[in-house]
């Protein structure tokens, strides 16, 4: 397995206001899959993407990624890690704001020694025209878009996605998606991707459906759709 | 591939352009200040020293009561020395001051003229340039002496006149209403010879080792000179202070300007810690994702850190070419003002380019790779949320309903920037303590003045001098003769004269400088300073206490200047006086302290002048004038340094206030557009957000004052203790604290003006754009 998730569990406070977000998380993953992990607010989904992406710690159990065990890492070791193996989309962009577009691309690739070509990325994107802007110049979809194109220019193994479509419409919305499912295509890398939307499921490899810090599905998709045909 | 986050820096320059603007021209002006005046002492220095050789100074000089025929002359020669005339008169001038009249020099002792030309007539003169400056006086100048005139042809510097002492025990130079010129031979063959004093240089044929060979050497010599000669005084050149003092006091004042550049450096390394820290709070989202995507805690403490250091080396860069071009001409005019010093050759100073540029960048980065360590030592997912604060703030500070919500608000403010506001707290008080070095020196010389002519011991302290010829070791009785005709001479018949003894101790070299305490040993019922001795105690001057911080029932050590013997007295009381350290005991006491015979005494106090002693036995008469020669003397040569500590002590106040209520508006800009939204006026605004700066200003610049009063005070005290005999209080009048207070205040109002115009532009979409 490409990733091994065991037993992976995680509180928040103490004594009477603890409260055990992660309850024992056990799950595996393909290189190249595509999977959504679904589940309501305070499920825990977000709280397991950042144990995954090395940003949190889990209080118990571990993760490996090609046999390498994260809880073994140290602060600098995890940097390497992420470094080498994660690409990360939020909901939110966080753009460097006197970056231009293709600048801001070039700050992923700067973490890789075998980058994307960035303006075959930019072509792919549908930033190529905007390239020289600088993220105010920008629609809330093209600056995802150069989220986006920040996360995968170092070719990670995983991109982790916290709701990415979280504050764009509709369109943009799908027209996001669509690039993600290019990427996973184009570039075979692992996507874990936390939604509340239930519509996206559809488009996955593999659906994880949380509920209170337990997996209460995971399963195959066996009908998977294209973004495009999404609906929600 | 090289880090793209570097192609932010050229565009944070420019967006940020008038926050690293202050803090450039405060850096640079800093830098080339410094750089400046250490080139400048270096450089002075290195002039002053080479000046020995170039200028050949003389080892010594010494004054005959008569001309030397050419058998004593030889005699003396065969001791060791080549001896050169030194001739001299002095003439009083109609200005009110004095010019010693030598003519020109062409073995020993060599002018520099610095401008204009040489006399060549007999009704021409070169005058010392220094003395010029403070006389007013120009090439073309007429000079007046009643009997006399010269026209002023050019200005001079003579080296053994460095620092314009007309009297070897002066306590300090007076360069007002002394000083000296250079005659052709022709016109200074028309001074009668009772005009004359008839001095002479010498130089040692081999010259004996400093230290104690060179002391033995002329003692030797003085010894030599007695045998053949009535010598009225003797000068090695080791003790002349006329020669020495300008060296020791250039190297002093390093110390000084370097540690004022680094509180400088380290007050602007924590305002860019600040900025900084202000601009990731700003970013934590970016820096989050950077972190999360894989950019180390290091690369991210580099980028932040590469503004601080680069413009830090930018302002060192250009400092450090102002200081040698521009400033160093500024920090050399300081030097003239206070000697008479030849020209100088600008010299490259490794160690003024280590302290001015290495150390500041150095400091700069050491004390932003700290602030950015700490702040950057969160993790990833703290950044993303926005979670910045290491201790979680349990409760909101409780705050009374009662209170009107604005003043509530404007509290809010100051809480939420208490860390901004300490630093411009600090900011403050260190430029305020400028300002008022700058202000008080005036007030303070002006106040010891004036306590000085208040509070003279008498009007008249006559110091008598006992002919050399007396003190001969090697004519006993020739001595005792001397010492008997001397004593003879030295009665009066002035009825307001009181005889007293005065003996001269030296303080301890360590921990501080060594100085002189002059004795007083007074008659018993003395009319003059009235004080009742009991029990082997003595009383000292307020100036000694104050200065030592000396108090009744204290012990004192003092030591003999040559030799060993040390003299330990106990204070009894303090006596106000102003005008010196003294040690006052009753006279007889003193005599038999140092064993000087019952009826010795040294010299008299008097209200009214003596008139019926030769003033061949009058060492030194001590009068309101020569007391006030130390603040007449810092008023010329640091009057124009102080405009200079006041612009910068401004500048800093200024930039401080600026930089550090620029970040709290910043910081508050979403805020500020939110209650833009809600409809608050610009005006409204600013009395929420600017109101608050100002009533910290208003308070830090009150609860300032005392605190820099207080420090001052030990300021002073430590700079008076490591460099200046004698004591000057610290005296700062009321209307100081006033223009202290208006000063800042109207500096403030000032950046207050630029941050209402920073309100008014804040736009109002601001904050539903930066929404998470």
């Amino acid at each position: 397995m490409f990733l091994t998730i065991n037993n992976i569990k995680k509180s928040f406070g103490s004594g009477d206001s603890r409260v055990d977000v992660l309850k024992g998380i056990n799950l595996s993953m393909e290189r190249g899959e595509f999977c959504v992990l679904l589940g309501p607010s305070g499920s825990g989904k977000s709280t397991l993407l950042n144990i995954i992406g090395g940003i949190d710690a889990a209080d118990e159990g571990d993760i490996c990624i090609e046999g390498e065990r994260m809880a073994d890492m140290k602060e600098k070791k995890l940097t390497a890690y992420r470094r080498k193996h994660l690409g990360y989309i939020f909901q939110m962009y966080n753009l460097i704001p006197n970056l231009t577009v293709r600048e801001n691309i070039e700050v992923g690739a700067y973490l890789s020694d075998k980058p994307l070509d960035v303006d075959e990325l930019l072509h792919t994107l549908g930033l190529y025209d905007h390239r020289k802007k600088l993220p105010n110049q920008l629609s809330g979809g093209q600056q995802q878009r150069t989220a986006i194109g920040r996360a995968i220019v170092k070719n990670p193994d995983i991109l982790l996605c916290d709701e990415p479509t979280g504050a764009l419409d509709y369109q943009t919305s799908k027209d996001i998606l669509k690039l993600i499912e290019t990427v996973n295509q184009k570039y075979g890398n692992t996507v874990i991707m936390v939604t509340h939307n239930d519509a996206i499921k559809d488009m996955a490899d593999r659906v994880v459906r949380l509920r209170d810090g337990m997996i209460r599905k995971d399963y195959r998709n066996e009908h998977k759709i294209p973004a495009e045909d999404l609906e929600w | 591939m090289k880090n793209p986050l570097r192609k932010r820096l050229l565009r944070e320059l420019k967006s940020e352009f008038g926050k690293y603007l202050v803090i450039f021209l405060l850096l640079a002006g800093t830098i080339s200040l410094v750089s400046g005046f250490l080139v400048a002492d270096g450089s002075m220095i290195i002039a002053y020293n080479e000046g020995f050789e170039k200028y050949k100074i003389e080892d010594g000089n010494f004054r005959l009561g008569e001309k030397a025929n050419k058998a004593q002359l030889k005699a003396i020669q065969e001791l060791g020395v080549t001896v050169y005339d030194l001739f001299y008169a002095e003439e009083p001038l109609t200005n009110g001051s004095t010019l010693r009249i030598y003519p020109n020099r062409d073995q020993v002792d060599l002018v520099c003229l610095m401008d204009g030309e040489m006399p060549t007539g007999t009704d021409e003169i070169a005058i010392d340039r220094m003395y010029a400056d403070n006389n007013g006086l120009t090439i073309g100048d007429k000079l007046e002496s009643g009997a006399r005139s010269w026209i002023v042809t050019g200005l001079v510097a003579l080296p053994d006149y460095s620092c314009l002492f007309s009297d070897n025990n002066d306590s300090m130079f007076d360069a007002v209403k002394f000083g000296v010129a250079i005659v052709t031979p022709e016109m200074f063959a028309n001074f009668g010879k009772d005009e004359l004093y008839w001095n002479y240089a010498w130089k040692y044929d081999v010259p004996p080792e400093e230290g104690e060979p060179e002391q033995d050497a002329a003692e030797d010599l003085m010894q030599g000179i007695l045998n053949e000669a009535e010598l009225e005084n003797f000068v090695p050149t080791y003790q002349n202070q006329a020669i020495q003092f300008t060296g020791d006091d250039m190297g002093s004042d390093q110390a000084m300007m370097v540690i004022l550049l680094y509180i400088v450096i380290l007050i602007m390394a924590f305002v860019f810690g600040i900025t900084t820290s202000s601009t990731i709070s700003r970013e934590a989202n970016v820096i989050g994702t950077l972190r999360a995507s894989g950019y180390t805690k290091n690369e991210l403490i580099r980028h932040y850190m590469t503004m601080p250091t680069v413009v830090t080396l930018i302002s060192a860069l250009i400092g450090n070419i102002l200081g040698y071009t521009s400033l160093k001409e500024v920090c050399a005019g300081m030097y003239y003002g206070s000697y008479s010093l030849p020209t100088y050759v600008t010299v490259w100073n490794a160690e003024a380019f280590v302290e001015t540029t290495v150390v500041p960048v150095i400091l700069m980065m050491a004390v932003n790779y700290l602030v950015l360590r700490r702040k950057l030592g969160l993790s990833p997912l703290k950044f993303l949320r926005r979670d910045l604060s290491r201790r979680k703030q349990k409760h909101a500070m409780p705050l009374s309903p009662h209170i009107p919500f604005f003043t509530r608000f404007r509290l809010r403010v100051i809480f939420q920037n208490a860390g901004n506001y300490l630093i411009l707290f600090i900011g403050i008080l260190f430029a305020n303590m400028l300002l008022m070095f700058g202000l008080a020196l005036p007030a303070v010389l002006d106040h010891y003045q004036a306590e000085i002519e208040q509070n003279l011991l008498c009007n008249y302290q006559y110091i008598l001098q006992v002919p050399y010829d007396a003190m001969n070791e090697d004519k006993k009785l020739e001595s005792m003769i001397s010492m008997l005709y001397f004593r003879n001479e030295v009665e009066t018949d002035n009825e307001d004269a009181e005889k007293f003894t005065a003996y001269a101790l030296n303080t301890p070299d360590k921990p501080y400088m060594k100085e002189s305490v002059t004795l007083y040993g007074l008659q018993d019922d003395s009319r003059y300073i009235p004080l009742d001795f009991r029990d082997e105690g003595v009383y000292i001057s307020s100036a000694y206490a104050e200065k030592y911080l000396l108090e009744p029932g204290d012990e004192i050590t003092l030591y003999e200047e040559y030799g060993t013997d040390t003299y330990t007295f106990r204070v009894d009381g303090i006596y106000h006086y102003e005008g010196g350290l003294t040690i006052f005991m009753a006279q007889k006491e003193l005599n038999t302290l140092f064993d000087l015979g019952n009826d010795y005494f040294s010299g008299y106090l008097s209200d009214t002048e003596i008139t019926d002693i030769d003033g061949k036995y009058i060492g030194s008469v001590i009068d309101a004038e020569a007391l006030t020669k130390i603040s007449r003397q810092l008023t010329v040569s640091m009057g124009s340094m102080m405009g200079l500590v006041n612009g910068f002590a401004m500048l800093m106040f200024m930039v401080l206030v600026y930089l550090l209520s620029k970040i709290i508006i910043e910081k508050n800009a979403q805020s500020i557009s939110m209650t833009k939204i809600l409809g608050y006026s610009n005006g409204e605004i600013s009395g929420l957000y600017i109101m608050s700066t100002t009533m910290v200003v208003i308070l830090f610049l009150l609860i300032s004052l005392p605190i820099e009063y207080e420090v001052m005070v030990v300021l002073f005290r430590m700079m008076m203790l490591q460099s200046i005999s004698g004591w000057i209080t610290f005296y700062i009048g009321p209307e100081i604290y006033v223009e202290m207070f208006v000063m800042g205040f109207v500096t403030y109002l000032a950046v207050a003006l630029l941050e209402y115009r920073k309100i008014r532009h804040v736009p109002m979409d601001a904050a539903l754009k930066n929404v998470e």
